[in-house]
């Protein structure tokens, strides 16, 4: 089977062996043994020092989120509601009323509560921002999977098929794409409050279709991509030398195309990725996010009046959210260029 | 009398979540640097022969621009006088542009809010039963045209309060439609023209000067009513044909309106022909009033705090929670509380929490500080513990305590309660709260807490912020609310006599009666006391309040409410007026 990165490999190996030319034959055998173009890329990004730093970054955050229970126990901190006037001062009489009573911003570090307590609730910071970590690369994390997923298989089926399927599949994607979001993540979110607030799954429902909503209207990109992706090689002698051979088609498309498939697909997941993750913190910002369990973007509209009096309370979930999506976005850039050396600057 | 803010409109769902009473604390630095304020003007006096001019206030000064910055609060959808029936509305206009039968002066010394007459040259003749009153309208007052008010005006102005169709969120729905005859049949002039020259309600006589309205039951506060601006004067004929008479009303108070664009700004300026001799409770001392509509909260307390020059002549009618520390440090006397008039309550479902002793460990369970603080209160300030049903200002109200002492946060007597009512496993409460505000949730967060703590199970069901609670709880066909045994209001009066308060919220049937309360005898007493003496019925309606409370304490009363306003270095005798829970902009002035 023929390959349309074929060529970049032989160029890399070529490239190379110059590069290992004066090193024992041993390694340069190697080095010239078979690699796949994702071996390559893997190995270019591995020499990015940027893309690194950014994938330790995202791999701090991804262990937050997975350990958040622990860490949060190991910290001695919990996201459990306490009495707000127990921790905030609620004496008008004293200064600094409907604030801390510990910690910042008008004394000094406490270390029961390092990142301080948020006004109003009495909450502790830290275990929120943790938490929230946790809302926040699940919620993107689920939607990435699934709207990658859908995008991948319609735009495999309408590139593939072409004639009427492509042209109704290639309707409804643009039919989601001329959806304005925000406004169908407006319309949605309180139909699921009325559908659900009499059940027990209240909070369930609310995190589902925060996914699903991000999904619904995230896929489209994708399946563009891919649709476009699989005309070109549709074509290819080595698609219709597998049709010719009498391969099903079913196995056309996960064993010949899916593969070349690769690049494309970890860019836009990996650039999908931080788009959720800033859409579900502009969401709870509008107060349409999930509202049961923590998150970045819900402490964000909360904090937002505080910023003159008490601007830590602000900056840390922002630094949460500018973090993991700046070293996301930095980190899919870098993908983009290991998987697509002609674009590399 | 509604409060139109967006946010309390959020609130008045939430408000009686959003409200509860603080038992004043007494932590560290009790005195520090004085979060006391002066109680403002609460009780309201009656003086029928206070004549214009109104007294000068000591230093004020003619000239200049006040402007003041109204935060998240729309204001007023149109300027007609029949319809405004908001707080934010009916302040301003009746204070500087629109004149009605009677109106309040602030006593400058007490701080009292004294009910005076306007452009009646009394407070009104009634007959003995109190079922017809008779205003004599003065001679002086004036149109911004120069023309003098008439009689057939007023009683046209009256008439027009008749049509609840056309000026549905008016007053009129309310206490035209309850209290004046022929109410019932008659739809108003601009829904039933025909019936409107056959209509006889409301007389007057020209020559007499007199306007004359007959009641369909006893109605001795027709005064009070009579402070509304939509019992005053309109224009005859086509000029005062809504809507667009409500885009530019004709002006009679001391200002007239220069221009109107609703929800952001309104234009007030000096009325030439205004005769200050025919007004005895207006001032004319400012040249110019700019009233910023829905402004940012946010920046407007940033604008307050700065002290700048556009500061110093600008003034706030709220400011946030979160910057109350700063405003009391920056402008000490410039901030003032005013009482808004207002209770908030829990309702318990009367039919189906039926033992005492459950209500009452509600209102131990229910943690009012934390509540507050977590709505963006500031607690013993803001909102401050309630102890009867008619909130400080009513004439007769109550210093009772039902429980001896006032109530606060208690657990521990709860779940007393709760066992000697049978439930020493615990209680279920469903309540409705307002899901999708950072606010409420955090005080439902609080409350549950509480209420958990007390040992009691609490559902909630979330309700989006923008559906009312009130279209819930007042729906007896609602799916929600019929699963509810827990609810609530939040209500404001109308002018301080109980009959505004008490039967609004418990007669049976009552739209309000969100605890769904009903007892014969107390209906009974809803009926009798207005055919009371007139100066008994003030300690009737005290007395009732203590007594349902004591006998059935069928709803909770959680928190009084306060406002508080913002004023500029340079706006002259900061105060505030205790009849509307409002800036008294009557006796503003701008300093030199």
């Amino acid at each position: 089977m023929t390959d349309p990165t074929a060529g970049v490999q032989v160029a890399e190996t070529t490239e190379g062996r110059q590069h290992f030319s004066d090193e024992p034959t041993g390694r340069r055998d190697k080095a010239i043994e078979g690699r796949s173009p994702l071996q390559i890329a893997l190995s270019r990004l591995v020499k990015d020092k940027l893309a690194m730093v950014c994938a330790a970054v995202v791999l701090f955050f991804i262990l937050v989120a997975l350990f958040a229970p622990m860490i949060t126990s190991a910290l001695g901190v919990s996201t459990d509601v306490v009495r707000s006037c127990d921790v905030l001062e609620c004496n008008a009489a004293n200064p600094g009323v409907g604030y801390p009573k510990t910690g910042p911003p008008f004394y000094g570090f406490d270390a029961e509560h390092p990142l301080g307590l948020a006004p109003r609730t009495g909450a502790d910071n830290l275990a929120h921002w943790v938490e929230g970590c946790r809302t926040s690369l699940l919620i993107a994390g689920s939607a990435t999977l699934i709207a990658s997923l859908v995008g991948i298989v319609l735009g495999l089926t309408a590139g593939f098929a072409g004639g009427v399927v492509d042209k109704i599949i290639s309707f409804v994607t643009d039919f989601f794409l001329t959806i304005p979001f925000l406004l169908a993540a407006l319309t949605i979110a309180p139909i699921v409050i009325e559908r659900y607030s009499t059940g027990d799954s209240y909070a369930t429902a609310q995190k589902v279709s925060l996914i699903g909503v991000l999904a619904l209207f995230g896929w489209m990109g994708v399946a563009r991509l891919i649709r476009g992706e699989v005309l070109s090689l549709r074509e290819r002698e080595f698609i219709l030398a597998a049709r010719v051979v009498g391969m099903p088609i079913h196995r056309i498309m996960l064993r010949e195309l899916l593969p070349n498939l690769t690049a494309p697909i970890v860019i836009s997941v990996s650039l999908m990725l931080p788009a959720f993750v800033a859409a579900e913190a502009g969401l709870a910002f509008l107060g349409i996010g999930v509202t049961g369990s923590p998150s970045w973007g819900q402490t964000i509209s909360k904090a937002v009046p505080y910023w003159s009096n008490y601007s830590l309370y602000l900056i840390e979930p922002m630094l949460g959210v500018v973090l993991l999506v700046l070293s996301l976005n930095l980190l899919g850039d870098a993908i983009r260029d290991a998987l697509d050396p002609k674009t590399r600057r | 009398m509604r409060r139109t803010k967006a946010l309390a409109a959020a609130a008045t769902g939430a408000a009686l979540l959003t409200v509860a009473a603080c038992g004043g604390s007494d932590g560290p630095g009790e005195g520090g640097d004085g979060g006391e304020f002066e109680e403002a003007g609460e009780t309201i006096d009656k003086d029928p022969d206070r004549q214009g001019p109104a007294p000068d206030i000591e230093g004020a000064q003619e000239g200049g621009t006040i402007t003041v910055y109204l935060p998240d609060d729309p204001g007023p959808e149109d300027l007609d006088p029949t319809n405004g029936w908001s707080v934010t509305g009916n302040s301003i206009q009746q204070a500087l542009t629109h004149r009605s039968l009677t109106q309040y002066a602030r006593d400058p010394e007490s701080g009292e809010m004294i009910l005076v007459p306007d452009l009646a040259e009394d407070l009104g003749q009634a007959n003995d039963d109190f079922t017809e009153w008779t205003f004599t309208i003065r001679e002086d007052a004036t149109w911004e045209t120069g023309d003098p008010i008439t009689a057939e005006e007023v009683a046209w102005g009256i008439e027009r309060s008749f049509d609840s169709d056309t000026f549905p969120s008016g007053p009129g729905t309310e206490y035209t439609e309850h209290f004046f005859e022929g109410a019932e049949e008659y739809d108003g002039p601009y829904s039933d023209p025909k019936a409107a020259e056959s209509f006889d309600g409301v007389t007057f006589d020209n020559d007499a000067r007199t306007v004359t309205i007959k009641m369909s039951t006893t109605f001795p506060d027709m005064d009070y009513w009579g402070a509304f601006m939509a019992m005053g004067p309109a224009p005859l004929g086509k000029e005062s044909d809504p809507p667009a008479y409500g885009a530019m009303p004709l002006s009679n108070g001391p200002y007239k309106v220069e221009s109107f664009r609703p929800s952001e700004e309104l234009v007030l300026v000096r009325n030439d022909e205004w005769i200050p001799e025919s007004d005895p409770a207006r001032h004319q001392y400012a040249d110019k009033w700019v009233f910023n509509f829905a402004a940012d909260p946010t920046q407007t307390d940033e604008l307050m705090l700065s002290g700048n020059t556009e500061s110093q002549t600008s003034m706030s009618a709220s400011i946030t929670s979160e910057n109350y520390q700063n405003f009391r440090d920056t402008l000490g006397d410039r901030l003032v509380q005013q009482s808004a008039q207002c209770t908030s309550f829990l309702s318990p479902d009367y039919t189906k929490i039926k033992e005492i002793e459950v209500r009452k460990a509600i209102a131990y369970a229910y943690d009012y500080e934390s509540i507050w603080n977590a709505s963006g209160e500031v607690p013993g300030v803001t909102r401050v513990p309630a102890n009867s049903i008619m909130p400080p200002g009513m004439s007769g109200k109550s210093d009772y305590q039902v429980d001896g002492e006032q109530i606060t946060f208690d657990p521990e007597k709860a779940k007393e309660l709760l066992a000697e009512a049978g439930y020493e496993d615990g209680y279920d409460i469903h309540m409705a709260y307002a899901t999708g505000s950072p606010t409420t949730e955090a005080a439902q967060e609080q409350l549950k807490r509480g209420f958990e703590e007390a040992g009691f199970n609490v559902t909630e069901y979330p309700v989006p912020i923008e559906t009312s609670l009130y279209t819930i709880w007042t729906d007896p066909d609602n799916k929600i609310n019929k699963k509810l045994n827990l609810r609530g209001v939040n209500w404001c009066s109308d002018w301080p006599s109980g009959l505004t308060m008490l039967p609004s919220l418990l007669r049976t049937g009552a739209t309000y009666n969100t605890a769904f309360f009903s007892e014969e005898e107390i209906d009974a007493e809803f009926e009798e006391i207005p055919t009371l003496p007139v100066e008994d019925q003030p300690a009737a309606w005290g007395e009732l309040d203590q007594r349902i409370a004591e006998e059935y304490y069928p709803i909770i009363p959680t928190a009084f409410r306060n406002d508080l306003f913002a004023f500029g270095e340079k706006i002259g005798n900061p105060t505030g007026d205790g009849a509307l829970g409002a800036p008294n902009y009557k006796d503003l002035y701008v300093a030199p």
